[in-house]
């Protein structure tokens, strides 16, 4: 059976085999395979699933927490589902118990992974591809950020699956929640025809530096980043980005520079804003610096109560570019160098780097039926003489966890495993030998992954929807899916004329399937018709994906779900016959004029009667009667958690890793000593998380921490309150004092319970705090530990 | 050398073939739609349908319930329903399976007397193809299998209340899931 395998994939999992027969859970058996800083993180997740089970943490600090591990909601999770005449609600046997505001815990949800620039080796899709079919269902999904994620899974599943994406370099850290998600960068990096440079190394370090950094812990709403090779082409989508880096040259005293034009403030969304430019050049040394000011910046002045209004596209129009701009020289000037930014930078090299020496084959193989309309579509000369890059057309971004193993030994055999994900939900198979194209079609055929189109009018992209989407107000995927077909069924991937018009696809406003940028473009919406709700979608036309997706469309009216692809029929009919020479479809509908298009698309935009035709009313690929009433709260924008309240959920999982640790009546002498140490740490986490609600920077060492607080808590007074404060601070002194150590078990059980005590203390100090920032009340004391 | 106990095997998948029907896939949305708002399993809690028909070998349309995945799938290049346990059931690791299979019977026998599909699905439950979907306690491997192996013996056994129980491991890729064949024969119950 192993001879099924590559030698080395059989040796792994014979390790795995072995190492299982010892061990009974992941975290055992994966062992010293994951990073230790990883594991520690990872566990403290696990920690807090269980304090959150115990009622022992909020629900509201308990969604961000498991957001920043990329632990999404999905549709339905708030108990209640629309059957088609009511909603009735799903009774989850811990119902009540809940994951965060509305959000029961049983129910399942989406697990997003990054996927930094899209790269990704071999073992690591295999990887995916166990954990889809364990805790998912088998399908992988890749998203229009490189991401990939999986629905239905447990929220009790999740640490287990973050320790095996981990032991192989994968994190979910930060994918969801205000934070920097996945930093995004062009597939063809690297091997592009028309790219200045390869900007993967940066990408890397951009993604590298920034994971887990403190200056962009404190954000209103999510940031994301995106790194574009060239200014011409839209793969790298930099215009639409919080923040974007487009390559560059420059010629200074007669020497090439290379760099980047940066911009900032972009987004989609409902209201969708152009990047502005920050900088027309700088130079690469100085990217993770001026990415760390930005944040600085975002974090300080960014709004973070108003969740509409807090992303920084609407920081930088208030400011303005020019007052933004002086605020990040300003604040890149202050910044402390950081030898990190040279070590990410040569990290980023190494870890980008790709190439596949030998061919696979001596290019004899007789390629099956459908090859050359495939590689019409999907395959790109690569720069570099002799190799190709080929396209995995993924029908609305799914895989099975078969195929994915499948593909993974496909990228060990002709890629030298050099795969990315890319922003049209495909995958990207680099540096493939030309005379090995066949020999690669025939395998992919064996996968059933040969669609032709990719990148044509066919490759349709769309978010989930309201299959898994909690926002989800159409069924994008069920359109999607209907495109796809009936264009696919007209060959319209060859048609000369059509196939370069992109087609794309979102369920709600929030343009997750980036409609604001395609040749026609779609959103749902939900429309009144007599006494029925009616499925919409509003078109969008006049995006363009090249100049980094710098051109947004704009609607031009609703269209019933039902005839949306009538529309898309309709509108192609009049762009071949109205269409000048080489004119491409956006200049077309700049010529025509939308209000000529929409009077030409206006009785596809009647909804006839519901006596009269019934399947109006009904959404794509679904038979209940069409409602709104399953649209829940998103978790898009994340909860906006203090790093105060960070610091102390941080404190409670350490002070419960201490107290099961000092429980165990077979715990070693080492072992006991540990628990102490841990739970004097707890203490150092809360006492340092009250410092940082008047200062972000507050210093963590023990020693810097036990001294601040001492000054701003203890001496004046802010800590205490009746009876809050004056056991616990002695706590915390004698541990303090005893350097984390205990004499002997008993002493380390009772540190364990004072830490405890010193966190709920930090509690209530904390709500304190909060009632003087909001100026409804507060201590003369309290204003002086906050520094006002 | 054992890899895991008898009591804590819990995901695992079940599947019963049918014959490749005629029809197109969405003919099963409105059938589990319909499951869903009626509520007819009275000891699964159902709450969602899921459609990968556009993905080949793949899940299929899917009917979510809270304790497993019923898929009318084509993974393995076969037509069949895909039981997969979501959460842990009740009781050990052969009852939990026991449970599975059944609740698996019962689902295939209510949608083969579907008006929508009546005599136009029809599944073998004389053939299940069982799966561990847990490669941490039973990997694919000899180990793995002398462990699975007895549990699925006696978990079909309590499920079909008798009958010959033949067993054989399919060989199939060391990545995939571990997976017994088994034929069951003059069958008491089903």
């Amino acid at each position: 059976m192993d001879a099924l395998l590559p030698a080395r994939v059989a040796a792994a999992h014979h390790e795995e085999s072995a190492m299982s027969n010892a061990a009974r859970t992941w975290k055992d058996a994966l062992g010293s395979r994951l990073p230790e800083a990883i594991a520690e993180e990872i566990d403290q997740y696990e920690n807090q699933i269980e304090l959150r089970k115990q009622g022992k943490l909020g629900e509201k600090v308990f969604a961000e927490l498991r957001l920043r591990r990329g632990a999404y909601g999905q549709r339905y999770d708030n108990g209640h589902r629309y059957d088609g005449s009511k909603t009735q609600e799903i009774p989850f046997p811990r119902r009540g118990l809940t994951k965060g505001p509305d959000t029961e815990f049983d129910a399942p949800g989406m697990q997003r992974i990054k996927i930094p620039f899209g790269k990704m080796s071999a073992e690591q899709l295999e990887v995916l591809a166990d954990c889809a079919e364990e805790y998912s269902n088998s399908i992988l999904h890749v998203t229009t950020r490189q991401d990939i994620q999986l629905h239905f899974v447990d929220i009790e599943d999740t640490p287990d699956m973050h320790r095996r994406l981990g032991a192989v370099g994968i994190t979910t850290r930060e994918a969801c929640g205000n934070s920097v998600r996945n930093v995004t960068g062009c597939p063809l990096a690297g091997v592009c025809r028309s790219e200045e440079f390869d900007i993967s190394p940066l990408a890397s370090a951009e993604f590298r530096f920034l994971l887990g950094h403190p200056d962009v812990q404190d954000f209103g709403r999510k940031f994301k980043i995106a790194y574009s090779g060239c200014a011409g082409e839209g793969c790298g989508r930099a215009m639409l980005h919080d923040l974007g880096f487009i390559a560059a040259r420059r010629v200074v005293e007669g020497h090439e520079q290379l760099g980047f034009r940066v911009v900032v403030g972009g987004g989609l969304g409902p209201v969708p804003h152009v990047a502005k430019e920050l900088y027309d050049f700088m130079p690469l040394k100085d990217m993770l610096p001026v990415s760390q000011a930005i944040a600085r910046v975002y974090a300080r002045l960014g709004e973070k109560k108003n969740r509409a209004k807090a992303r920084i596209k609407f920081l930088v129009a208030r400011l303005g570019i020019e007052e933004f701009r002086r605020l990040v020289d300003v604040e890149l000037e202050t910044l402390e160098p950081d030898p990190r930014w040279q070590q990410w930078l040569d990290e980023g090299e190494r870890d980008a780097r790709e190439w596949s020496a030998q061919a696979a084959t001596r290019g004899e193989a007789q390629p099956a039926p459908g090859f050359d309309d495939w590689a019409a579509t999907n395959v790109y000369e690569q720069r570099q003489s002799g190799y190709v890059a080929a396209t995995v057309n993924l029908p609305l971004g799914d895989i099975t966890s078969r195929q994915a193993r499948r593909l993974a030994d496909i990228m060990r055999t002709y890629s030298n495993e050099a795969l990315r994900t890319t922003v049209d939900q495909n995958f990207l198979l680099r540096w493939v030998h030309r005379q090995d194209l066949a020999g690669l079609y025939n395998d992919l055929c064996e996968a059933n992954l040969v669609l032709s189109g990719a990148g044509t009018i066919t490759d349709v992209t769309s978010c989930p929807g309201t299959d898994t989407c909690k926002l989800g107000i159409a069924s994008s995927r069920g359109l999607g899916a209907e495109l796809r077909a009936r264009l696919e069924a007209k060959g319209l991937q060859f048609d000369e004329t059509l196939k370069h018009v992109n087609v794309k696809v979102s369920g709600c406003n929030n343009s997750c399937g980036q409609h604001h940028i395609a040749d026609i473009g779609f959103y749902g919406s939900s429309r009144n018709c007599g006494s029925y709700k009616v499925p919409h979608f509003l078109m969008i036309l006049g995006g363009a994906l090249e100049d980094n997706a710098g051109n947004y469309g704009l609607a031009i009216g609703a269209i019933p779900s039902k005839r949306a692809p009538e529309s898309v029929d309709r509108l192609l009919d009049l762009y071949s016959a109205e269409r000048q020479e080489d004119e491409g479809f956006r200049s077309w509908v700049m010529r025509v004029g939308k209000k000529a298009i929409k009077e030409k698309l206006s009785d596809l935009m009647q909804v006839p009667a519901y006596e009269e035709d019934k399947s109006f009313y009904v959404d794509w690929h679904d038979s209940r009667e069409y409602s709104i009433g399953d649209i829940g709260v998103g978790e898009c924008a994340g909860e906006v958690v203090s790093l105060t309240q960070f610091s102390l959920a941080s404190a409670e999982s350490k002070a419960f890793d201490a107290s099961i640790m000092v429980d165990n009546p077979a715990a070693s002498e080492a072992q006991v000593q540990e628990a102490s140490q841990l739970a004097y740490e707890a203490m150092v986490l809360a006492a340092h998380g009250l410092l940082k609600a008047a200062n972000p920077d507050a210093k963590g060492d023990p020693a810097s921490v036990f001294d601040a607080f001492e000054r701003q808590f203890i001496d004046t007074g802010a800590f205490f309150e009746r009876y809050i404060g004056n056991q616990e601070w002695p706590y915390f002194q004698a541990a303090h004092g005893a350097g984390g150590e205990s004499r002997d078990r008993d002493e380390s059980r009772r540190r364990v319970e004072e830490a405890q005590l010193f966190i709920e203390a930090s509690h209530a100090c904390y709500a304190r705090l909060l009632q003087a920032q909001s100026g409804s009340g507060g201590s003369p004391a309290i204003a002086a530990a906050l520094g006002v | 050398m054992t890899v895991a106990t008898v009591d804590d095997i819990q995901r695992v998948c079940v599947k019963i073939y049918a014959p490749e029907p005629d029809f197109d896939d969405q003919l099963y949305v409105p059938i589990f739609h319909d499951w869903v708002r009626e509520r007819v399993f009275e000891d699964l809690i159902l709450f969602d349908v899921a459609d990968y028909a556009h993905v080949p070998e793949s899940p299929g349309i899917v009917l979510v319930a809270h304790e497993a995945h019923f898929a009318l799938d084509r993974s393995d290049g076969r037509f069949g329903l895909l039981i997969q346990r979501r959460v842990s059931g009740a009781g050990d690791s052969v009852e939990s399976l026991a449970g599975l299979i059944r609740h698996g019977l019962e689902v295939a026998r209510r949608l083969e007397q579907d008006p929508r599909v009546e005599g136009k699905i029809a599944f073998d439950t004389s053939t299940l193809r069982i799966e561990a979907n847990d490669r941490l306690r039973t990997p694919n491997t000899d180990d793995g299998y002398r462990v699975f192996g007895p549990i699925v013996r006696a978990a079909v056994e309590r499920a079909f209340g008798g009958g010959q129980i033949t067993l054989a491991r399919v060989a199939n890729d060391a990545r995939d899931r571990l997976a017994a064949e088994v034929r069951i024969t003059a069958s008491a119950a089903c």
